[in-house]
């Protein structure tokens, strides 16, 4: 009651004047609060004082009607101590009222209406004209009485005239979130009650839309069953909703139907049990039919058919235990084999005695002192047999055993504890592993024994060479000296001094036996040597002939070049040597501008090569030179890797190069990489190609000799490692199926290589001899190897200044 | 990508279960799974990798098949055992509450009892499988039959486990079906072929055997009860096959006086007769046909003697037609191979047969005398056809066929140092001599009684393992006895055989070396003597000469005949050592392959050669003969040149093998390198074998030369 009445107040303070704001809701606060304070104990004081109001109500002003109102509600408490007094101060109040009633005072009306009526005058007559200073609706005047009287202006009865704070279309929901209005096309009403339109959105107007697209009951799933949109009914949904809320699903749901009685109530009551019918006799009467059965069993006891219970005797019991003990039937009456599991293991057989557990071995089998000595400080897990064997002479001298019983719970263990596995025991001869290899009688021949050694130069030998014709090899070494030796004797035939300093790099015979030409690098020159006294001198003419031959080209050459205009420095120089050299049988020298480590002749011997891997330059390092034209090519304008050797093809015009780690192949003709090798290794040392062309064999640093079939791909084909130290050089037999490396172990390795023509089958390589001879000196052992061109032997060339010949 | 794999649940680990696992899944306790896999013959196994199969990271030590496991689930035995854990529940309760006649009903009536029955037909689905299995339970059996009784074996166990093993011992002798036996440091082995089986088995001697403390009885009684119904199975089918009734009956007076083997009686099976003996015959025949069967499925050993076939059971043999036929049928031929190079098949010998075996003491009474093992030799005679053995009363009364003094008794079986002969008539040896029995009684009881042959026991063995009676004068009381010898192993190449001369398995190598050292040897006696012949006969020098030269041909034609014996043994030696030299020096034409040093070696052979010959030369024109020295220095020289080319060949052979194994894929060549390392560890041991018995060979000698 006391808060409908605060509401009423509210709106009715708001409206009329905000001037009264603040203290109105002071008051009403107040007023509220003194409501809330009493509760019930003044009701009826209450309804009287209304009742008194209404009087005065109708009497005051309209606008004061919230504080008169409110004088009645702070007069309460005294009004209900004593009904006089409060006649009384409605006496004086009226007064009060009538001079100046403003809420304040009334507010602090207190006890005593003395204060009041001191009080009030003043500070109304204060208050009301610093709130209502602009809006004085009203003239003052004195009435009959001699008291003020408010004469009021007439309102402005247009709508907002007088509002100057309220918005002009103010929303008057009230303090209620706008989320309420949702579901409508307004937002609220303004003060006129007139509905305030939502403003229109884009997506409202798409959201529109879409509820008119949208199709009744559509709800974006699909029915499982069907496949079809599933659609539901607005009662579907509306069960839905329920649901989800947990409300009764519909309107015909009834949670709580009514008990059905179905055992009890009317007519199901239980009938007492009790009945006062007389006992019938034969419950007083024995069965006649127990009786009868009872009869039957004297009569078999009688008769001895029925045996009354014997506890049983102790030879009863172990009669019966000797029929558990001793087997009385036949298991095995109808026994069917099966199948070995193969899972299941049975235990191994303990192996039968041998010789020496015999109580009287042969005295070879008896152990002396030391084998029992060792026996007995053995370990008891380490010994291969637990016991020493001992002879007893005669069967009464033997003891007992003390391990037996031991050794066969160890059994029991075994048998019951020991994982069992199968092992499959290779019974076989070792020898039957080994593969079966060719005979190396089969193989002969190839090189056995050291025949010869050719002694002479100081210092390593660094390069041999066999002449064509097969009779003499040419050597080369560290003292800058060139000796020509027949290799069946071992006699040296010929030497010439190139160099004081340099070391002979590599020496190589023209590979045409009607000529006499030995190359030899040392330092930046290669020397063409004519040996004479190994020679005839025809041979010697066509030599000298073939050396100068290029002089006249060469000239042709440098006029073309000057042709050209190029002003190039000339890669190398051919020149005629000193007459020393002339005299001693040196008959042209080029000199390039790097030191040529190996040469290959071509087997025209028009063409060789030289590889010079220390050059500043990598396309310098390989030099191709035509001896009749004097001409020197350099055909790498850059090579990738260090070159460290290269080949000619010795049927196809292809050139193959060996840099550290790659080998290629180019087609000289079409001047384009027709092929690059893999090895895998760090660091060739050298090649040898296969007559044939189609194989190629890499010597490396790093201990290994690669087979390369050239046919099948890029990497080796057989790798073969039984060297310890570097492979230094390699050669194949130019004839014979055998090739051999050198290497810094000081052995030589031969191993029988035979190429079938056949595609289909591989190579077949047999290791037939390890020949060692040579001495490793500063960790160089044996620097090179050549093959005869058409016999069985190998003269390699080692770091301690010898050459030996192998046959 | 597929779901990430749970680890444990499939592969290998699902066939592997963890011994805790198991026991967890069996709800039984440890001990009982031990009873459990005894019983049902259950083992680890061990996983290819233990790792992948462990699902704990604890690393696990034992597994077990799961579907082994599986399989216990299903067992009866498991109800039996889970009824004793309620009985001990049920009786500990009783005890609890002071209801001490409550807990012995219990015990008395509610005692599951094992049966193994089932086990045993699951277990060996065959009679053959059972008689497979069998060494084992023999041996187990045999050893709780001779233990004495303590709280952990009682004693109706070990009089269990005789009268199983005496049964068994009672049907071996009535089929002769023992075929070897060995007398070893451990005990006794036994040999028996059943139904072509070979049946194995240790015996130990009869003494009290030493349980030490790291023997738990329970197992072995666990693997003695398995045994034992395996034992009275085996044995009930095999009395029943020959038409006896099995139990047989067992004499338990008779048994407490010593009887051992007597106090079980055979009974033929009742009912008729007739048909038992039909029986009888009908499961000798196939005996006989298993007995050859038998013959060639065996690969024994020992040489087939020469000993002809004779029909001496025909009497006993109730259909002769029969048996002849069978006889003649049976005899086998002897394969000699004509070709030394064909491969030789083992034949069997003729100890693998019942009706040798059963003749071989046949015709004997032999008498164990007091000192002998009683027991075994009644057993093996009984089973190779000895009908009547007696011994000394103090062995044991009851069952010996005589006494000591009977005149029937052909062998006397002695373990004595020596029984003196009957003492020359003393005082009334003619009157002694005339009345025997008057003799006997007086004769002293360590003097031998004449008409008897005297052996020691392993005579006996012997004599079965050889399939025919030994030389009785080698085994005669006193005498140093032969060795005895295992008959199960079998010679196989580059092994050591002490029945085969030293000689014929020796290889070069050492052949040579004992050589070096003899002639070291020889040589210094061949000097004592030279030293000896001087300072005796000064003056007379050349009889010194002569005996150095005659010396010097009995070592040449000592070499000559070793050298005879090379070339038998070895291929390569063909060059007689005179012209060895000169051999070595053509011979390097032939071979290839010699670095120079041997090259060297040869050389100089061949010059020290040309040098003797030099030095000989010479020595005759200056008239001096030879020295004696020079002779050996010769032969020194020849069998230098035979080491050389050896060594040459052995290096040559080498190298090849090396060659070879340098094309070899590495996992192959360590294989390889396993097995010869394996076989160059018997070849040592064969060699260390061989050089003992060189020594003792050369010390006997020299013993005996002394």
């Amino acid at each position: 009651m006391a808060q409908q009445r605060a509401g009423q107040k509210r709106k009715v303070v708001e409206v009329p004047g905000p001037e009264s704001d603040g203290s109105g809701e002071e008051i009403a606060e107040g007023l509220v609060d003194g409501g809330l304070s009493d509760d019930g104990e003044s009701e009826e004081a209450d309804s009287d004082e209304e009742s008194l109001g209404e009087f005065d109500e109708e009497d005051a002003d309209e606008v004061f009607d919230g504080d008169d109102d409110e004088e009645l509600d702070s007069d309460e408490i005294p009004s209900s101590e004593d009904e006089e007094d409060v006649r009384q101060q409605f006496g004086k109040l009226m007064t009060t009222n009538g001079r100046a009633s403003t809420p304040d005072t009334n507010l602090m009306g207190s006890d005593t209406a003395k204060d009041i009526s001191m009080l009030s005058p003043d500070t109304a007559i204060e208050s009301l004209p610093t709130n209502d200073k602009d809006h004085r609706n009203y003239s003052v005047s004195v009435d009959a009485n001699g008291n003020e009287r408010y004469v009021y202006g007439e309102i402005d009865p247009v709508y907002d005239s007088d509002d100057s704070d309220a918005p002009a279309a103010a929303n008057t929901i009230g303090d209620i979130p706008l989320s309420y209005y949702d579901a409508y096309p307004h937002i609220g009403y303004d003060i006129n009650g007139r509905r305030i339109a939502r403003p229109a959105k884009g997506e409202a107007l798409d959201s529109l839309l879409d509820s008119i697209d949208i199709p009744e009951g559509w709800t974006g799933l699909t029915d499982p069953a069907t496949g079809q949109p599933l659609k539901l009914s607005r009662e579907e949904l509306e069960v839905l909703r329920k649901l989800t809320r947990s409300e009764a699903p519909g309107d015909g749901y009834d949670p709580y139907p009514d008990m059905v009685e179905w055992f009890t109530g009317k007519g199901m009551e239980e009938v007492m049990p009790l009945s006062a019918a007389p006992e019938p006799k034969r419950r007083f009467v024995p069965s006649a039919h127990e009786h009868k059965r009872v009869m039957k069993m004297v009569k078999a006891i009688k008769e001895g058919r029925i045996k009354p219970y014997q506890a049983p005797t102790k030879e009863d019991r172990e009669r019966e235990e000797a029929a558990l003990e001793y087997a009385s039937y036949d298991v095995w009456a109808n026994e069917q084999a099966q199948p070995d599991h193969p899972m299941n293991i049975p235990a191994p057989k303990l192996p039968p005695p041998g010789y020496e557990v015999s109580y009287h071995p042969p005295p070879e089998y008896l152990p002396d002192k030391d084998e029992r000595k060792a026996w007995e400080e053995q370990d008891e897990e380490d010994r291969d047999r637990d016991f020493l064997p001992q002879d007893h002479g005669a069967l009464r001298k033997v003891p007992g055993y003390a391990k037996f019983v031991k050794e066969k719970f160890e059994r029991c263990l075994d048998l019951y504890l020991a994982p069992r596995v199968r092992r499959s025991k290779l019974n076989i001869d070792p020898e039957s592993l080994l593969p079966k290899l060719p005979d190396p009688a089969e193989l002969k021949p190839f090189p056995t024994t050291n025949t010869t050694i050719f002694r002479g130069h100081q210092g390593r030998v660094r390069t041999l060479s066999f002449h064509p014709g097969g009779q003499y090899v040419a050597s080369g070494g560290d003292d800058g000296t060139v000796r020509v030796w027949d290799h069946s004797t071992g006699h040296q035939l010929w030497h010439i001094k190139i160099s004081r300093e340099e070391a002979v790099n590599a020496v190589a015979w023209r590979p045409t036996e009607d000529t006499c030409i030995l190359a030899a690098c040392c330092g930046e020159t290669v020397y063409f040597l004519v040996p004479e006294i190994i020679c005839s001198p025809s041979v010697q003419s066509l030599s000298e002939e073939i050396l100068s031959a290029g002089f006249g080209y060469a000239t042709n050459t440098t006029v073309t070049k000057t042709a050209d205009g190029h002003d190039k420095p000339a890669i190398s120089s051919w020149s005629r040597p000193s007459a020393a050299l002339q005299e001693r049988g040196c008959l042209l020298t080029l000199t390039l501008h790097s030191t040529p480590k190996t040469l290959t002749w071509h087997r025209r011997a028009d063409y060789f090569s030289t590889v010079s891997p220390s050059t500043a330059a990598t396309s310098t390092a390989i030099a191709i030179h035509t001896l009749s034209k004097h001409l020197t090519q350099h055909p790498f304008k850059r090579l990738k890797g260090l070159a460290q050797t290269a080949c000619f093809h010795p049927s196809k015009p292809h050139f193959i190069v060996a840099t550290r780690q790659r080998i290629r192949i180019y087609d000289l003709q079409l001047q384009q990489l027709d092929k690059e090798l893999l090895p895998g290794a760090r660091w060739i040392s050298d090649i040898a190609l296969h007559p044939s062309g189609t194989h190629l064999l890499v010597s490396t640093y790093d201990k290994r000799l690669l087979w390369h079939d050239l046919e099948l791909g890029n990497t080796p084909y057989k790798t073969l490692r039984y060297h310890s130290r570097a492979i230094r050089s390699v050669a194949f037999h130019p004839t014979l199926p055998l090739f051999a490396d050198a290497s810094d172990d000081a052995s030589l390795q031969i191993f029988h290589g035979k190429v079938v023509r056949d595609d289909l089958a591989n190579a077949t390589i047999v290791p037939l001899k390890v020949l060692r001879g040579h001495k490793v000196s500063s960790g160089l052992g044996v620097l090179g190897v050549v093959w005869h061109p058409s016999e069985a032997v190998a003269v390699s060339c080692g770091a301690d200044g010898g050459c030996r010949v192998w046959t | 990508m597929g779901r990430i794999k749970k680890k444990g649940t499939s592969g290998a680990t699902k066939n592997y279960i963890t011994r805790s696992q198991a026991v967890r899944k069996l709800q039984i306790s440890l001990p009982d799974f031990r009873r459990l896999c005894i019983f049902k013959g259950i083992y680890p196994r061990e996983p290819r990798s233990k790792k992948r199969v462990s699902t704990s990271s604890t690393p696990s030590t034992t597994f077990y098949y799961t579907k082994d496991i599986q399989y216990l689930l299903h067992e009866p035995l498991l109800n039996k055992f889970r009824d004793q854990k309620a009985l001990a529940k049920k009786i500990s309760k009783a005890l609890g509450r002071n209801e001490v006649s409550d807990a012995a009903r219990f015990e008395k009536n509610l005692t599951p009892k094992l049966r193994l029955d089932h086990i045993i037909k699951e277990r060996y689905p065959t009679f053959v499988d059972a008689l497979r299995d069998l060494d084992d339970a023999l041996s187990m059996l045999f050893l709780f039959a001779n233990l004495p009784s303590t709280e952990n074996v009682p004693p109706k166990i070990i009089a269990k486990c005789q009268r199983l093993t005496m049964e068994f011992e009672h049907y071996l002798i009535r089929t002769n079906s023992l075929r070897k036996s060995f007398l070893s440091i451990k005990g006794i082995y036994y040999q028996a072929t059943i139904q072509g089986q070979d049946i194995l088995w240790l015996v130990p001697y009869r003494f009290v055997q030493r349980t030490g403390g790291d023997v738990d009885f329970r197992i072995m009684a666990t693997f003695v009860e398995f045994y034992t119904t395996l034992l009275s199975f085996v044995n009930f089918r095999l009395y029943t096959s020959i038409g006896l009734v099995y139990p047989p009956r067992f004499d338990a007076k008779s048994e407490e006086q010593g009887a051992e083997l007597a106090a079980i009686q055979l009974e033929v099976q009742s009912g008729n007769a007739d048909a038992d003996m039909q029986d009888v015959t009908a499961t000798q025949t196939n005996e006989k046909a298993q007995t050859e069967a038998d013959r060639l499925l065996s690969l024994p050993d020992a040489e087939p003697s020469e000993e002809p076939q004779t029909n001496g059971d025909a009497a006993a043999e109730p259909v002769d037609g029969e048996t002849e036929t069978q006889d003649t049928s049976t005899t086998l031929d002897q394969f000699a191979s004509l070709d030394p190079k064909a491969d030789t098949l083992l034949q069997p010998s003729l100890t693998a047969d019942a009706s040798t075996a059963s003749k071989l003491f046949e015709s004997f009474t032999i008498f164990l005398s007091r000192e002998t093992p009683r027991h075994p030799l009644e057993f093996i005679l009984k089973a190779f056809g000895c009908k009547r053995v007696g011994w000394d009363t103090s062995l044991g009364e009851p069952g010996a066929y005589c006494s000591e003094d009977d005149k029937r008794i052909t062998h006397q079986i002695v373990d004595r140092p020596d029984i003196p002969l009957p003492s020359p008539p003393l005082t009334d040896g003619e009157a002694d001599m005339e009345d025997g029995e008057g003799g006997a009684v007086v004769r002293k009881s360590n003097e031998r009684v004449p008409g008897r042959t005297y052996i020691q026991p392993q005579w006996v063995w012997d004599s079965i393992n050889a399939g025919q009676l030994q030389r009785a004068d080698l085994y005669a009381p006193g005498a140093t006895l032969p060795p005895h010898l295992s008959p199960w192993v079998k010679a196989k190449r580059g092994e050591y055989d002490p029945t085969v001369p030293l000689a014929e398995q020796e290889t070069a190598a050492e052949v040579e070396a004992a050589e070096a050292e003899e002639d070291e040897v020889d040589e210094e006696d061949a000097d004592d003597a030279l030293a000896e012949a001087s300072e005796g006969e000064e003056i007379d020098g050349v009889r010194g000469d002569e005996e150095a030269r005659a010396l010097e041909d009995e070592l040449e034609d000592e070499d000559g005949g070793m050298d005879v014996e090379l070339a038998g043994s070895e291929d390569e030696e063909e060059d007689k050592p005179t012209d060895a030299a000169a051999g070595a020096a053509d011979d390097d034409g032939d071979f290839g392959g010699f670095s120079d040093n041997e090259a060297d070696a040869d050389v100089d052979a061949a010059t020290r050669a040309a040098r003797d010959h030099q030095a000989e030369l010479e020595a005759e024109a200056t008239g001096k003969g030879v020295a004696a020295g020079k002779a050996g220095d010769k032969k020194k020289a020849a069998r230098e040149v035979s080491q050389a080319k050896r060594t040459r060949a052995e290096r040559e052979e080498l190298e090849d093998v090396e060659r070879r194994k340098m094309m070899m894929p590495r996992r192959k060549r360590k294989m390889y390198e396993k097995m010869v390392y394996s076989n160059a560890r018997k070849d040592e041991e064969a060699e260390v074998l061989r050089a003992k018995k060189r020594k003792i060979e050369k010390g006997g000698g020299k013993k005996s030369k002394a």
